[in-house]
């Protein structure tokens, strides 16, 4: 369920657009701020405030790489880039790098829940490829020794 | 008009025309995946590329509209080549399980790769898979999604056409999955779009699970009976049962592949066991099967003994053209009585007012037409339950256009969304709306309306009192008439809650003729919920006209009521009902088991056991539309042929043969007897009844509306002042007010003996506003005691969103705990209380 004050400022942001459904990115967006992912009934309060359906919801929230749609994350959630300029400049060695570092597949969660893995379609940061994000944070010109220091750096 | 070369061979087109029906037009056919006419534009599979002269790249021919000159070449190497790696591109993540798929046979996919397609696969990667098992999405809907060439048809059409929207696109890439909201249990209008328009076998049917392939079918292409829009569908049958209705590309139908739930998955009652196979007589208080000669031996004995004004038939709207012209035939010259009538649930003087409100004796009129319109206005009409196909055709083409819709109604429903102005108004004050909207209009251009008949009616009205009477805002009438006034032209769809209430008849014949008469292009529809109501009145199965509307020579007879009245005094000695159930239907359910209990010889003749044929003394095994030959026409006045699939079941026989059969036995000159087919049926009809002269039928099906300038108007439009303007009451005992109507999920009698539908609606239901309902401490699904002054009944509840607060809904059809034995006679709106509680 969505607080009160998610509520209220999905509101406020509905009145910026020309039709609701326009809201529902940055809607989505309010209530993942609660808990750092969306649950199907905080997807379904956001259809509701909407008058949008459901799945309408969970198009926009699966679609981007940066809603965290159900799964519950670890503290951290590394995304890394494996599009073509991030591939080109050595995206799968960064991946299994920190697959190794973290003794984890992507997609999976390290085991006290600091860390997940995930990887993502380009997030347009392709002049300073190899990059990933960290939560709502780019990290770019990444290498494997760079990497390894900031996965260090994560609490 | 745009001439281009389509392979070498020249043609003219209109400006705008895309590639892909240019070259249909000059014969060539490009193959798609994700066109289809009815829906948006999306250009994402590239099946449909082409080249066009001077262009390297090849474009598809679905969003590329033609210019002047261009040269298109359909079937070069390089295009051949490009479809087949689109093909390639497709399967190297399709789950190849054609052996089990039950699309095989039928499949685009699999015909397209026959025909275009790479012999080989070269792509090594594994597959994506979705799921491993395949998963349920609803009663109806059986999901794979290993299958799918992500066309979005699916997510389109439901959005688009049905106006649910409760499919979705999850995910990009080839991760793409189209399915409802985490792939839970859908709560929608499970119509089975989604399964008509997949090119593959992701949305499966689940009643046709696993049960056949379609070269094993056997089918006849015919019309759905379910509502009026008539609805060209496929009924197909493997080894004797009824496995599937279907609407596809090669049906044909104005409704292209559109069907609605009932039409797709209610035909299955066709294998119902309990259908009627003997003719059955009372005897010593029980029925018992006899032979057919006896029972018409007891009918002939009957029919000598009664007098002609004693005898009276009533039947349902459902059978053909052809029936109900015989059946008022051997009422009005063999048996010598008008008492003919072919509806238990509303008057004669009210469906006569609705006949001449909408034209309906005049010509016909198109759906597609009505669309051209720059505003659609639907009035005293639940379109989207009860012509759920029409609600499509609405809102598709009004978007597609660029067209207003108005709505005014008592219940919310689906086409509101689509609306750009809706107004709720109170049941049994459509009228007293739209004399405030013609008010509004006449107000506006006394000068110029002051001739119009009736306008003089309007006088000592104020749109102050008319909006209280109708409890609709002043703003929302002055907005309607504000956009009436601004359209060139309009089209007003009015639908059966008109004559179920006997309201607003009045009110529309003047507001049609204001608009006229301010120069506006007119056109009214009438929206029907029986699938051959139209066709009934212009065969004259109507008390107060004959055929083609025309006068009747001697005196008018009795409707349906005034029967069930004669009766109660034991003044009728004869009641003759063909495949309609008086006790389930007509409004007062105890008034009418107290009629039907004194009428002399009651003949029900149905293909089930209906409540009434349950005490009649004798019962007569029809066919149903499957086994029958005869024509329906539908709202818009379309003649469409009914074929068969196969025969009446055991001793059953065609109801055209029965009531002929009937007819000889008491003719005196013999005009019954003789080979009487509906063919032989349809010319005399030609000749009777002028509107039906253009029509012809054939082995492909009938061509022809209904031709206008040649029936007569009879028929008289009431006054706006004969409309209900009276202020609403409180009413403290019984706080809402009872509205009823046809079910999405339901309608009439027959859609309860498809065990597909009654998955859909397991038990009778109450809606009721959410708020109301929430101040009155009731919750979606609580079970409700409903007690009106008539009697009372069960209902679980369903809570609706913008709904009126004190108007509460029970659909018409539900065979435990019918809504009509909440009415008093003569009652239209019942007051009722609604309590928490079994
Ligand atoms: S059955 Fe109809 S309403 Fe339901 S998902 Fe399919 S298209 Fe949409
Ligand atoms: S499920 Fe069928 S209709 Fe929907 S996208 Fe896939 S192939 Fe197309
Ligand atoms: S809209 Fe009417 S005619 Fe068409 S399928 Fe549905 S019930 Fe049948
Ligand atoms: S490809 Fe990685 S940021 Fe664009
Ligand atoms: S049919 Fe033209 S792109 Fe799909």
């Amino acid at each position: 369920m969505l607080t009160d004050k998610t509520l209220e400022e999905i509101e406020r942001i509905k009145k910026k657009y020309p039709n609701t459904k326009s809201a529902c990115m940055e809607a989505l967006q309010a209530a993942q701020r609660e808990k750092g992912h969306v649950t199907e009934c905080d997807m379904r309060a956001v259809a509701e405030a909407l008058d949008i359906e459901p799945v309408e919801v969970q198009e926009v929230g699966g679609f981007y790489t940066m809603y965290n749609v159900e799964k519950p994350k670890g503290r951290h959630h590394v995304q890394v880039c494996r599009n073509l300029s991030c591939s080109l400049l050595g995206a799968e060695h960064i991946i299994l790098a920190i697959e190794q570092e973290l003794g984890i597949k992507t997609g999976e969660t390290t085991e006290d829940d600091r860390i997940t893995l995930s990887t993502a379609e380009c997030l347009g940061s392709c002049g300073t490829a190899p990059m990933m994000q960290i939560n709502d944070e780019f990290h770019e010109d990444l290498t494997v020794d760079k990497v390894s220091d900031i996965l260090k750096g994560l609490k | 008009m745009v001439t281009l070369k389509v392979n070498g061979k020249e043609i003219s087109v209109a400006d705008g025309t895309l590639i892909l029906d240019a070259a249909k037009e000059a014969g060539f056919v490009i193959p798609t995946f994700c066109y289809q006419a009815e829906l948006s534009s999306l250009g994402s599979c590239r099946m449909c590329i082409i080249e066009i002269g001077g262009q390297k790249k090849l474009q598809p021919a679905c969003i590329t509209p033609v210019l002047q000159d261009m040269e298109i070449s359909t079937e070069t190497e390089q295009v051949e080549d490009a479809r087949a790696s689109m093909l390639e591109f497709l399967l190297s993540n399709h789950a190849l399980d054609c052996p089990v798929c039950d699309k095989a046979g039928e499949c685009e996919l699999q015909d397209m790769v026959h025909k275009h397609g790479p012999r080989k696969g070269r792509f090594a990667e594994m597959r994506e898979t979705f799921h491993v098992k395949d998963y349920p999405l609803s009663p109806v809907i059986v999901k794979n999604s290993n299958r799918c060439v992500q066309c979005m048809r699916c997510v389109r059409v439901c959005k688009e056409v049905v106006g649910r929207g409760v499919l979705g696109t999850i995910g990009r890439g080839a991760h793409q999955e189209e399915t409802s909201f985490l792939k839970g249990e859908l709560d929608c209008d499970h119509c089975g779009m989604c399964i008509e328009v997949c090119p593959v076998g992701c949305f499966m049917r689940r009643p046709y699970r696993y049960k056949s392939r379609p070269w094993d079918l056997n089918s006849t292409k015919t019309v759905c009976q379910y509502c009026a829009t008539g609805c060209i569908t496929k009924i197909e049958e493997r080894d004797g049962e009824v496995i599937r209705s279907i609407a596809s590309k090669d049906t044909e139908g104005f409704n292209g592949r559109m069907l609605c739930s009932r039409g797709r998955f209610g035909h299955d009652f066709l294998n119902n066991e309990e259908r009627l196979t003997t003719p059955l007589l009372r005897v010593n208080g029980t029925l018992e099967p006899v032979s057919w000669d006896k029972a018409l031996d007891v009918i002939k004995d009957k029919l000598k003994k009664s007098q002609p004004d004693r005898v009276g038939a009533v039947a349902s709207a459902r059978l053909t053209n052809e029936e109900l012209y015989m059946l008022q035939k051997v009422m009005r010259e063999g048996v010598g009585s008008s008492n003919v009538d072919a509806s238990s649930r509303w008057s004669a003087g009210d469906s006569e007012a609705f006949i001449a409100a909408t034209a309906i004796d005049g010509a016909g009129l198109s759906i597609d037409n009505c669309m051209e319109a720059d505003t659609i206005f639907v009035v005293g009409s639940h379109i989207s339950d009860e012509n759920p196909v029409t609600d499509y055709m609405v809102r598709y083409l009004s978007a597609s256009r660029r067209k207003t819709v108005m709505v005014a109604s008592v219940r919310p429903m689906k086409l509101d969304r689509s609306a750009q102005i809706t107004a709720r108004h109170m049941p049994g004050r459509l009228g007293a709306f739209l004399a405030g909207v013609t008010l509004k209009l006449y107000e506006e251009n006394k000068t110029k309306l002051s001739g119009v008949k009736g306008v003089k009616s309007l006088d000592g009205l104020s749109i102050d009192k008319l909006s209280k009477a109708s409890g609709v805002a002043p703003g929302d009438i002055e907005a309607i008439a504000k956009k009436l006034s601004s359209s060139q032209s309009v089209s007003i769809m009015a639908g059966t809650d008109m004559i179920r209430l006997g309201d607003g008849t009045g009110g529309l014949c003047l507001l049609s003729d204001i608009l006229k008469t301010l120069d506006k292009r007119v056109f009214v529809l009438p929206l029907l919920d029986r699938s051959n109501q139209r066709g009934a009145w212009d065969m004259g199965a109507h008390p107060n006209f004959g055929p083609g509307y025309s006068e009747l020579k001697g005196d008018t007879g009795l409707d349906c009521g005034a029967m069930l009245e004669k009766a109660s005094k034991g003044e009728m000695d004869l009641l003759y009902v063909i495949g309609d159930d008086i006790l389930a239907m007509y409004p007062d359910r105890a008034f009418a088991e107290g009629a039907i209990e004194k009428v002399g010889f009651l003949v029900v003749q149905d293909i089930f056991l209906s409540d009434t044929g349950k005490v009649a003394d004798l019962v007569l095994p029809g066919a149903s539309f499957v086994e029958k030959t005869g024509t329906v026409t539908n709202q818009e006045g379309r003649v469409q042929p009914i074929k068969p699939l196969r025969k009446p079941l055991g001793k059953a026989r065609e109801d055209l043969n029965i009531i002929a059969d009937i007819g000889s036995m008491i003719s005196k000159n013999g005009s019954f007897t003789g080979d009487i087919t509906a063919e032989t049926v349809m010319e005399d009809i030609k000749k009777d009844v002028p509107m039906y002269g253009d029509v012809e039928c054939d082995e492909q099906g009938c061509r022809g509306f209904l031709i206008g300038g040649v029936a007569r108007r009879s028929l008289k439009c009431i006054s706006v002042g004969e409309e209900d303007t009276t202020e609403l009451k409180e009413n403290k005992k019984y706080p809402y007010y009872l509205v009823t109507g046809n079910h999405l999920f339901g309608s009439g009698t027959l859609t309860g003996s498809s065990s597909m539908l009654r998955k859909l609606i397991k038990e009778p239901t109450i809606e009721m506003c959410i708020e109301e309902a929430k101040s009155s401490g009731l919750t979606d699904g609580d079970m409700v005691t409903v007690e009106s002054d008539g009697g009372n009944g069960k209902y679980r509840l369903q809570t609706r969103k913008k709904s009126s607060s004190k108007v509460v809904f029970i659909a018409e059809n539900f065979n435990e705990g019918s809504v009509n034995r909440l009415y008093k006679i003569g009652e239209r709106v019942p007051r009722v209380s609604v309590n928490k509680g079994a």
